[in-house]
Parts: C-alpha cells; sequence; structure tokens
C-alpha cells in the first residue's frame, strides 16, 4: 500500500537494523537534492515552462488539460498522489525537507498550518492574491489566511449532511431525524430491524471534529503569539457524551468507514445512514450503484430543533509551494482552476466537492448523481449547510498529530472501556505538548 | 535492499598479497554499497535522532532551523506509554509466535526429511511457497479473508453458530501472527532442511545399526543436529518480530483495534510521516535497532551458554 512498506515488508527477517535504516534511508534521501537555490523567477514574454502539480483529486486532469491548450506557454503537469491515510502530506512534507518540491500541491484546509510550520507555502499575498478574495466564500478564503499571509487559493469545500436509505427507512416507519435525539430514537428502530443506522470509526478525527464544530467548539484559536488549544470544551464534551452513549448501547457499529466492510454494509443496507458531506454524493453512486435511487440527502440533524447549526468535513485548497519557479504563472493557474466556468464544470463532472468559488456555474451542476438520489435536487442541502457553517472554526498545526491521537485514544476507549470524555482531556493535554515538542508556544483553553 | 548482499561478507581473503589485492578488488563493491545503503543511513538516524527543530517568528510561523538537543528525543521516546506498550507486544507475540512456528517447522522438516516421506519436492516447495509472497499482499489477503462482511471464514464460522471476530482487540495480535507464521513456516522449514541434508548418512546408519527407529533417531540424532540452524532462525525470527511493521499497516485500516504505536517499528513511521518528527521518529529507530541487538546477542549467549554444557 505505501511505499514505505514494500521493501521493508521484504527483507524483514534478514536485517538487524532494517528498521532504521530504512527509516533512515527516506531521511537520507531527503538529504540531497538543493542543486537550485529556487529563487522565484519572473517569466520572460514567450519563454516556455513546465509547472508540476500534486492532486489527487478524481478527473483534475481534465481542467488541467482545457488550460494547457489555452496556456501553450505554461504547461502544467499533474503528478497523482495518494489521499489514503494522509500519504501525499507525508509526500509533501518529505519534498519540502528535500528542498524539491513541485510548483503546485493539493492541500485541505485541515493540514494548511502545519505546511506553515516548515515554511512549505509560498505568501501569495505580495503576488496581489488578495484581489480575488470576493470571487471566493470569505470563510474559505479565511482557511488559508494567516496574518497578513495568503497561503493558499480555496478550490471546493465539504458541507456536511444526512445521507440516508429513504426506501428503507419508509419501510420501517422511520422519519428522518431532524434532531440529535430523533436520530438516537431512530438508531434504536433501526437496530430493532437487524440493520444498524451508523458505524462511529475511531480513527475519523476529521468528521468528529465536524460534528463538534456543529455543536459550537473552537479547538484552536491564537492569543498574541501562542496558539490555544481547547478540544475538552463543553460542545466537544457534548459530542463526545452522544457518541459514547450510542457506542456503549450498541446502537451503531465501530467498523472503519470509507472501507471494505463499510462499502459492503452500504450496499446492502445493513448501514442504511451516513452521517457525511456535499462530496458523499459521488462517493456512495460509485461504490453502491446498486442502491440507486434508493437514497436522499437531508440537513445534518441538530441539537436544538429549528437550529441551522452546520459544520464542514474536508474541503481543500490549491497552494503553490514556497520553492516554486514561478510562483506568478502558478498563482494564476491556480486562479483560474478554481474560479474558470469552464474548469468548475469539468471538476464538478469528476466530483470534487462543493465549489469555493462564489459564481461561474448553475447551482443544477452540482446534482451530478441526481438520478442516484432519485431526482432529488439534493444540492440545496449542502448548499443551505454552507452557507450556514460556523466560519469561527480555525485549524491550527500540526492536525494530523491530533486526528492521530483522538484515533489512538478512541481505539483505547472502545477497547478499555474509559470514558470518551477522557479522551478528551488526553488528547487536549498530549496536542499542547506536541506543539510545544515542535518549539511553538502553546497553552490550554480554559 | 543491502542486507541481501550483507550476508557474509569476509573471508574473502587468503595469506599473501597478491590475493589480498584480488580480493580487495572483490569486496570494495560491497563496502561501498554496504557504506552508502547501510552505514550511511544509520549515521544520518543517529545523527537526526540528536537533533530537534527550533522555530521563531509569530506563533512560530517564520523561520525554523535545527539545533542540537542531546538525548531529549530519546528520553521523550523512552516517556511515550503508547511506544513501550509497542515493544510490550511484539514481546508477547515472540514469546507466543516464535516457539510455536519452530515446533511447527521443525516438524515439518523431520517429516519431509524421514525415510517414510512421499512426495517431498512438491510439499516442499508448496510449503516455502508463501515465503515468496510480500508481506504487504500477504497482508492484505489475509484482510480479505478477516474482514466481516467479506471473509468466507466469518460466514461459514456464523453459519455454525461461533461468532469470531478476527479484528477485535483481544484477537487481531493473534491474526497478525497467523499471517507471519503463514509466511515464514516455509522459510525456517527450509533452513532446517538445509542443515539435515548436511548431516552425514553414516550417521543415521550408524543409529539403525545400534537398533534406533525412526522416532529415536529423530529425537536422538537430528534434533540434536538442528540445534545450530534452530538458533538461526530463532535470531531471524527474533529480529523480524521486533520490526513487524507491514501486517499492522496493512490490517490497520480495516480493524479499529490497530493504533498507530501498535508495533515499534508503526510508531516510529507514524511519528515520521504523520507526525512530521523526524528527530524523534530516528531515536525510536535507533532505540528499536539497540533492542533488536540486545534481544539477538542475549539469545546467543543464553543458548551458547547451555550449549557448552552438552558439549
Amino acid at each position: 500500500m505505501t511505499p514505505a512498506d514494500t521493501p521493508r515488508g521484504g527483507v524483514r527477517r534478514r536485517t538487524v537494523l532494517g528498521g532504521a535504516a530504512a527509516a533512515a534511508a527516506g531521511l537520507a534521501l531527503a538529504g540531497c537534492g538543493s542543486a537550485d537555490d529556487g529563487a522565484p523567477r519572473e517569466r520572460k514574454k514567450g519563454q516556455r515552462i513546465t509547472l508540476t502539480f500534486w492532486s489527487w483529486v478524481p478527473g483534475i486532469d481534465r481542467p488541467v488539460d482545457l488550460w494547457n491548450r489555452n496556456h501553450p506557454e505554461v504547461q502544467v503537469r499533474v503528478e497523482k498522489v495518494s489521499a489514503v491515510n494522509g500519504e501525499q502530506y507525508a509526500k509533501m512534507h518529505a519534498a519540502i525537507k528535500a528542498g524539491n518540491p513541485p510548483d503546485l500541491g493539493q492541500i485541505e484546509f485541515p493540514v494548511i498550518p502545519s505546511f506553515l510550520l516548515d515554511g512549505g507555502l509560498r505568501d501569495l499575498a505580495p503576488l496581489g492574491a488578495a484581489r480575488h478574495r470576493d470571487a471566493f466564500f470569505a470563510w474559505q478564503w479565511r482557511q488559508s489566511v494567516f496574518g497578513s499571509g495568503i497561503y493558499a487559493i480555496p478550490q471546493a469545500s465539504g458541507p456536511m449532511g444526512l445521507f440516508v436509505r429513504q426506501d428503507l427507512f419508509d419501510r420501517w416507519g422511520i422519519p428522518v431525524p431532524r434532531t440529535w435525539d430523533a436520530y438516537e430514537a431512530a438508531a434504536k428502530e433501526v437496530r430493532r430491524h437487524g440493520a444498524w443506522i451508523e458505524t462511529f470509526a475511531p480513527t475519523n478525527g476529521n468528521r468528529f471534529a465536524g460534528l463538534a464544530w456543529q455543536a459550537g467548539a473552537k479547538w484552536y484559536a491564537t492569543h498574541g503569539d501562542t496558539w490555544v488549544v481547547h478540544l475538552d470544551d463543553a460542545p466537544t464534551r457534548r459530542v463526545a457524551d452522544y457518541w459514547e452513549g450510542l457506542v456503549r448501547r450498541k446502537l451503531v457499529k465501530t467498523v472503519p468507514d470509507r472501507r471494505d466492510a463499510w462499502y459492503k454494509d452500504i450496499q446492502t443496507g445493513a448501514i442504511p445512514a451516513w452521517v457525511g458531506a456535499s462530496w458523499g454524493d459521488a462517493l456512495l453512486a460509485g461504490n453502491a450503484p446498486g442502491t440507486k435511487g434508493k437514497w436522499r440527502a437531508a440537513p445534518l440533524p441538530q441539537w436544538q430543533p429549528g437550529d441551522r447549526a452546520y459544520a464542514n468535513w474536508g474541503g481543500s485548497t490549491t497552494a503553490v509551494f514556497a520553492k516554486a519557479s514561478y510562483p506568478k504563472d502558478a498563482l494564476d493557474f491556480a486562479l483560474w482552476l478554481n474560479t474558470d466556468p469552464q474548469s468548475i464544470a469539468l471538476l464538478l463532472q469528476g466530483g470534487y466537492g462543493f465549489p469555493s468559488a462564489k459564481t461561474g456555474y448553475a447551482t443544477s451542476a452540482l446534482d451530478a448523481d441526481k438520478d442516484f438520489f432519485g431526482g432529488q435536487p439534493y444540492s440545496r442541502v449542502f448548499a443551505d449547510a454552507g452557507a450556514h457553517v460556523d466560519t469561527d472554526w480555525q485549524w491550527g498545526p500540526g492536525v494530523d498529530t491530533l486526528f492521530q491521537r483522538l484515533g489512538d485514544a478512541f481505539t483505547d476507549a472502545l477497547a478499555g472501556g474509559t470514558s470518551f470524555r477522557s479522551v478528551l482531556t488526553q488528547v487536549q493535554r498530549q496536542t499542547v505538548a506536541d506543539l510545544r515538542d515542535k518549539g511553538l508556544k502553546a497553552e490550554s483553553g480554559t | 535492499m543491502s542486507a541481501t548482499a550483507a550476508r557474509r561478507p569476509r573471508r574473502t581473503g587468503r595469506p599473501g598479497a597478491r590475493n589480498a589485492r584480488a580480493a580487495a578488488g572483490f569486496v570494495l563493491p560491497f563496502l561501498a554499497l554496504f557504506a552508502l545503503c547501510y552505514l550511511a543511513p544509520v549515521c544520518y538516524a543517529v545523527w537526526t535522532s540528536l537533533r530537534r527543530t527550533a522555530r521563531t517568528g509569530p506563533l512560530g510561523l517564520g523561520t525554523e532551523r535545527d539545533v542540537f538537543a542531546g538525548l531529549a528525543n530519546y528520553a521523550q521516546a523512552l516517556a511515550d506509554d503508547r511506544f513501550l506498550t509497542g515493544f510490550g507486544r511484539v514481546l508477547l507475540f515472540g514469546v507466543v509466535q516464535i516457539p510455536l512456528m519452530t515446533a511447527l517447522a521443525t516438524a515439518l522438516a523431520l517429516l519431509l526429511e524421514s525415510a517414510a516421506a512421499r512426495w517431498v519436492t512438491f510439499f516442499r516447495s508448496a510449503f516455502f511457497l508463501p515465503y515468496g509472497v510480500p508481506g504487504v499482499i500477504a497482508s492484505i489477503l489475509w484482510g480479505f479473508l478477516y474482514v466481516p462482511g467479506l471473509s468466507p471464514l466469518v460466514r461459514i464460522a456464523q453459519a455454525v453458530g461461533w461468532n469470531v471476530d478476527f479484528l477485535s482487540r483481544g484477537s487481531v495480535l493473534w491474526s497478525v501472527a497467523n499471517i507471519v507464521t503463514w509466511q515464514f513456516t516455509g522459510y525456517t522449514m527450509l533452513v532446517l532442511i538445509a542443515q539435515l541434508k548436511s548431516v552425514p548418512g553414516e550417521l543415521y546408519e550408524a543409529a539403525r545399526i545400534d537398533g534406533a527407529g525412526a522416532w529415536q533417531v529423530a529425537r536422538y540424532v537430528k534434533l540434536p543436529m538442528l540445534r545450530p540452524a534452530l538458533v538461526l532462525t530463532t535470531v531471524f525470527s527474533i529480529i523480524g518480530t521486533l520490526q513487524l511493521f507491514a501486517e499492522p499497516m496493512v490490517l490497520r485500516p480495516l480493524a479499529s483495534s490497530i493504533d498507530s504505536g501498535y508495533t515499534p517499528n508503526l510508531h516510529a513511521y507514524s511519528e515520521a510521516f504523520v507526525g512530521n518528527n523526524q528527530h524523534r521518529a530516528a531515536a525510536e529507530a535507533v532505540l528499536l535497532a539497540l533492542v533488536a541487538c540486545a534481544a539477538s546477542f542475549g539469545f546467543l549467549r543464553l543458548v551458547g551458554g547451555r550449549g557448552k554444557e552438552h558439549g
């Protein structure tokens, strides 16, 4: 699966220091390769250049082909990277350390601060990026603004919602839940029919963050020069208690989501609902084609009846790496990719998410999998969620580590029976320590 | 990688300057590669493990540079419960799996080398075959046999009323052990067979003339002769166990019970490529190498001492 474990698996039994050597080999590779001083250059008129772009978005080659046809002087070459378990970011961080990153990269909102830590991204503000701010939804633009710097161009977001197998819910006489109380009642009903409403995957920190976000949590803040971590706050505790209740009463499964076993359950109706995000439309349609026409999208259940509190899961940007030789051209491409109507149309066909650009597409184009959802114009559900996302949420450095800590602690909690609240206390403590380890000023929020 | 070439480096030179020069010529390419692919990375890992990243600027987002950290990375690694638990886990794994696998491989080797054995070549190849499957592929294959909903094994077990979960917190370590045993029993068996083949035929003949049956030949002639090979394969297994990585790494996305520090190697990997903390990861890798060295040489000492009593 990963490039790293293939050679190691093969030689395992034969080498004493293999672990160290293999780990060090990666580091050694990272040590060499600074032939170019990487000073940004201005492209001369008529000069032909090629920019490399690391991405994993399905169908990204199509808009890039279109760009290449219209811009013979600035060719963009897409190199696909694996998005399994954050491998793409491991690769980007390693390339930054080695001094040979690509010119452009696909980077999700939560990990932008991690890239700022190793000075990997180019500040686009001096290149005039601020002029284009109004083309994008404000909160998504802000995801890559730190201090006076602008570090990426937003591409798409993932407003959250609830996917349900309407046919099964109807057959079992269960109304689609509008509140989390109703969701719990629905979980009990679904269980009586031998199915499970959901899975609480302990390692899915991203979704847990989204659920906390909806409840009003703010995990990161800055106070002067200090990062304030506040994972163990009242809204997150509320979410943790709620899901712990579902898990302990065996109303939800705990298998990993978006993996073989889960896909099988989705195909067979053993799991008839999913708290997902807008990009889930392509995922369901692609992996459970046999259930075509039976799914519907509904708004995320609310804590207070009648509320409209929503959150975001996923969402990504096009960033320019600090070492990019022609940052101005790279920025031009990033802006074109994410605002040009033709580009957006092609990206939507590929199923890349919910555009960050405010204009340039017809709402109907967002319903790419309309037939799968029985003709429902389901994008309205997500558009409404997107319009009501709590925009004060901020990500901080080391989110990858935070998610891993959270996954490990939830794994322990599921096995050992420690409470979900103690997970929050523990991860908060660890995260503060991790940030300090990285040489940052950090403290716990109160 | 370098490890295959690393076997039996010396013993090429013989007395005489001419020969020595020729020997140097033959050894040089190996030494160069050995230094490049093995010594240099090890040195770099040790160097990296002694440093840390310092940051300045607003919110730490200004500049970063590496500074000397002494043994701080080692101290932090040793204070990390998850890292230490991983060591405990592979220890438990080794205590159970290595004797089991060695016993199984010994039994297979003795069976295939017994006078009554039939279709020896076929069975030898068949038992050895799993070793040819890379660990990652083997783990993916077995993963499909473990995952509920896809696995025919789970379905059959449930059909007869046995509600089995190969990937639960309690069982997943043994599911990994099963993969490792499947992969390496044949390899161990082959080493043992090679040793048996080197036993002079007269020894068996003498034993038979003295009235030993097949069982007694196995117990009193073959088993003692196998000792050096058993020691060798056990050392391989100890090292391999400490370095467990591919199996838990591949099963991890399938099971909610394998954490990021399930084995020490996995912990170092997560530290380096998720946490982006290469310094700590390097320290952990060095610690792992030290433990592997200590365990291997400790084991050799242990059996070496006992060997003298017999001899």
